[in-house]
C-alpha cells in the first residue's frame, strides 16, 4: 500500500494523486494494488462525510479522482474477474416527474463505495421501470430519491406498484430534502433518510 | 416607482428603509372593494411593517405558501400555471376571500409562451417537457466553461450578453454577433455597430425578443390585475425584488453544481474573483429594480451554502463574504434582504448574525428554530419553519402542535412570521385553516 496515494486522494490533491498513479503503473506495480489504495482512500472520505468533516465538494472531487485513476489502470488490468463480494443489490432512482440528480448521484456513489451493487435508473423513473428493474435484478432493496414535494405521490405510487407486482420482500427507502417520517408513513415506504449517510446505514441494516 | 428625496444621501439605512416602507404603505390612489377591505388592508400591512422594522406585533403573522394548492384545489394544473393565466385569476381571489389570510396568497404563474419563443434552456415546465401534474424544474448545465472565468471576471455584463444569453436561449444565439457595446464612441463606430442588426439571424433574434415581449405583457397584465384585485379585497403582498448569492449565480446556472464544487479545488481564486466581480452589478441591478417596482425588500433563495453542501471554512471563504457585501450594499440603499434559507443553517447562525440589526429577514426551512431563537435573538425578523411534509401529509393535530410550539418560542419576538419551510402543492382546506388560525390565539 502506498500511503502517498491514499493521502493525496483524501487531502484532495488531484494532480498529485494522478501523478503517483501513473508512476506506480509505469513502474510495473500491480494495478489492483493501486485500486485497493483508492478504495481505502474513498472509505476515509466517506467516513469524513459521515462525520461532517467532508462535504459535497470533497465527495465530487473524490469521485472525479476515482474515475480518472480507474481510467489510468484500465489498460493494465487483465480481463479476469476482480469483482468484490457485494453486500447486496439496490435499485435506485429519482421518481417520476422529478429530474433532480445531484443528491441521487451522491447517494448512489456512497452506496457503491460502501459495497453495494447499485443499479441507477436515473431520473424521472416510472413506477413500472422500478418494478421491471427489481424483477430483472432480483434486488431486495429499492431507493427512491425526490427533491420536490411533488415527489410524494410518485413515491407512494412506486411503493404500491412494487406491492401489486408481488414484490413484498423488497424493502423501500425514500430520501430527499423534504422527506421525513410523515412522508414515509404517507408513501408506505419502509424507511426514510435525509442524506447519503442515512441511506448507507439503512441499506446495511437490511443487507 | 420610488423617488429619492433630496436628503437621501444624509439618511441612515434604517431611515431609507422607513421611507421605502412609507411609499409601500400608502393607499393613495388605490381603490378598495369596501371600507372593511381598506381597513383590513391597512391593519395587515401595518402588522407586516412592524414585523419588518422589529417594532413588535400584536400577534405572529401566518403566511402559508400554498399558492400552488389554490390552483390544484380549483382543478387547474401546471399547464394552466404556465399558459392559461386568466384561469388562475378567479380561484386566487376567491380563495383569499374565503380564507382571509394575513398576507395575499397568490399562485405564482410563469410565462410559458415567453419561454417557448426564446427557447429557454435552464428550466423545463408543464406543457413542455413536464406533465401537467408538474410545474417547473431547473436543468443544470455548464453555461460558462472553466476556461472562461477570466473573461467573466473582466466584464460580467459583456459575458452575460454575448456568451450566457445566447447559450441559454436558443432563439437568441445570434446575439453573440453584436458589437462589443462599450467601444461605441466615435462616429466611425456607429455604422459598424449597426451592421449586425441588418443580418438575417440577428433580425430573427430581435423579432423573437419582440414576440416574447408581447407575450410577457399579456402575462404581466394578468399578474398585475391579480395583485390589484387582492389589494382591493384587503390583502397586502410582501413587496420584493429578487436576487441570489453571487456564489449561487455562479454555481446554479453558469457552472452547475458539479463544476462549481470542483472549481473550489481546481481554481479557487477564480471563483472568489468571479463572485467579487458580480457584487456591484447585483447591488446596482437590484436597487434599480426595487426603485422601479417600489419594492422594499429583496428575496434571496440560498442554495449552495447550506450546512450539508460545504464546510464552514468554505462558506466563510467562498460564499459568505460576497453575499454579505450584496446585502450590505442593498441595506445602504434602504432595501432589506429577505433570505430564504433552503436546507439548514445550523452552523451558520453565528456568521449571519454579523449583519446589522433590522437589515434582514431570515426565513428558515430546516434550521433548528430553538438555535435560531437563541443565537439571533431579536436582531432580525424571523420566518419559518413548518415542514412542507407536515402540511402535505401530516395530521391537522400534529400541524397545530408544531405551529403552536413555534409561536410559543417566538411569542416575545418583535417580528415573527409563521411560514412553511417551502411551498406545497398538496394539502387540505382544514390544514390551511388550522395554519391561519393558530396565530390568532396569540393576539
Amino acid at each position: 500500500m502506498s500511503q502517498d496515494l491514499v493521502n493525496a486522494i483524501t487531502e484532495m490533491r488531484e494532480d498529485e494523486a494522478l501523478r503517483i498513479t501513473k508512476e506506480r503503473l509505469k513502474a510495473g506495480e500491480n494495478p489492483l494494488d493501486v485500486l485497493v489504495d483508492c478504495r481505502n482512500a474513498m472509505e476515509i472520505v466517506g467516513d469524513r462525510f459521515a462525520e461532517g468533516q467532508a462535504f459535497i465538494p470533497e465527495l465530487i472531487l473524490a469521485g472525479e479522482m476515482l474515475g480518472k485513476i480507474m481510467q489510468e489502470t484500465k489498460p493494465y488490468l487483465e480481463e479476469t474477474g476482480t469483482a468484490d463480494e457485494k453486500l447486496g443489490t439496490i435499485v435506485f432512482g429519482t421518481v417520476e416527474g422529478d429530474i433532480h440528480d445531484i443528491a441521487k448521484d451522491i447517494v448512489a456513489f456512497m452506496l457503491d463505495i460502501n459495497g453495494f451493487e447499485v443499479i441507477d435508473l436515473g431520473v424521472d423513473v416510472s413506477p413500472q421501470a422500478f418494478v421491471d428493474a427489481v424483477t430483472e435484478s432480483d434486488a431486495k432493496i429499492v431507493g427512491l430519491s425526490g427533491f420536490l414535494t411533488l415527489a410524494y405521490d410518485p413515491m407512494k405510487a412506486t411503493v404500491e406498484a412494487l406491492k401489486d407486482a408481488g414484490l413484498d420482500d423488497v424493502k423501500v427507502m425514500i430520501g430527499g430534502g423534504q422527506i421525513d417520517e410523515h412522508v414515509r408513513d404517507y408513501t408506505g415506504a419502509d424507511a426514510w433518510g435525509r442524506d447519503a449517510v442515512a441511506a448507507i446505514s439503512i441499506a446495511k441494516s437490511w443487507a | 416607482m420610488f423617488t429619492y428625496p433630496d436628503n437621501w444621501d444624509s439618511l441612515s439605512p434604517r431611515e431609507k428603509f422607513a421611507l421605502r416602507l412609507d411609499a409601500w404603505q400608502s393607499t393613495e390612489g388605490m381603490d378598495f372593494e369596501s371600507g372593511e377591505a381598506k381597513a383590513n388592508y391597512e391593519e395587515r400591512l401595518a402588522r407586516l411593517r412592524n414585523a419588518l422594522e422589529l417594532k413588535g406585533t400584536d400577534r405572529p403573522i401566518a403566511n402559508p405558501g400554498v399558492g400552488e394548492y389554490i390552483l390544484r384545489r380549483a382543478g387547474l394544473d401546471g399547464v394552466d400555471l404556465l399558459y392559461n393565466h386568466e384561469r388562475v385569476f378567479e380561484p386566487v381571489i376567491e380563495f383569499n376571500k374565503e380564507f382571509q389570510p394575513d398576507l395575499a396568497i397568490s399562485g405564482f404563474t410563469y410565462p410559458g409562451e415567453v419561454f417557448d419563443i426564446l427557447g429557454f434552456q435552464t428550466y423545463i415546465w408543464a406543457g413542455q417537457k413536464l406533465p401537467a401534474s408538474g410545474s417547473i424544474q431547473c436543468v443544470e448545465g455548464e453555461y460558462m466553461m472553466a476556461d472562461e472565468y477570466d473573461e467573466f471576471i473582466m466584464d460580467p455584463s459583456g459575458f452575460w450578453l454575448k456568451k450566457y444569453i445566447p447559450r441559454i436561449f436558443t432563439a437568441l444565439e445570434p446575439v453573440k454577433m453584436l458589437a462589443h457595446l462599450p467601444r461605441i464612441s466615435e462616429i466611425v463606430d456607429v455604422g459598424a455597430a449597426a451592421v449586425p442588426f441588418g443580418m438575417p439571424p440577428v433580425r430573427e433574434a430581435m423579432q423573437a425578443l419582440l414576440d416574447a415581449g408581447e407575450a410577457a405583457m399579456k402575462w404581466v397584465s394578468v399578474a398585475g390585475k391579480t395583485g390589484a384585485a387582492l389589494s382591493a379585497a384587503g390583502f397586502p403582498s410582501m413587496s420584493t425584488a429578487f436576487c441570489k448569492a453571487p456564489f449561487d449565480f455562479l454555481g446554479d446556472t453558469l457552472r452547475g453544481t458539479r463544476a462549481i464544487m470542483l472549481d473550489l479545488y481546481r481554481r479557487p481564486d477564480k471563483v472568489i474573483a468571479a463572485c467579487e466581480a458580480y457584487v456591484p452589478i447585483l447591488v446596482k441591478g437590484i436597487t434599480d429594480a426595487a426603485n422601479e417596482r417600489g419594492a422594499t425588500t429583496c428575496m434571496f433563495p440560498l442554495h449552495k451554502g447550506a450546512d450539508s453542501f460545504m464546510s464552514q471554512e468554505q462558506f466563510d471563504k467562498f460564499y459568505w463574504p460576497t453575499l454579505k457585501a450584496v446585502m450590505l450594499g442593498l441595506w445602504e440603499e434602504g432595501i432589506s434582504s429577505y433570505m430564504f434559507v433552503e436546507g439548514a443553517y445550523n452552523n451558520r447562525l453565528e456568521t449571519i448574525a454579523e449583519m446589522p440589526e433590522g437589515s434582514t429577514c431570515w426565513w428558515f426551512d430546516q434550521t433548528d428554530m430553538q438555535k435560531v431563537h437563541d443565537i439571533l435573538g431579536d436582531k432580525f425578523t424571523i420566518a419559518g419553519n413548518v415542514p412542507a411534509s407536515l402540511m402535505s401529509t401530516g395530521s391537522v393535530e400534529d400541524l397545530r402542535a408544531y405551529c403552536e410550539d413555534l409561536c410559543d418560542l417566538f411569542q416575545d419576538h418583535p417580528g415573527y412570521l409563521l411560514q412553511l419551510g417551502c411551498g406545497v402543492e398538496q394539502t387540505t382546506d382544514e390544514h390551511v385553516r388550522t395554519f391561519l388560525d393558530v396565530v390568532k390565539q396569540y393576539a
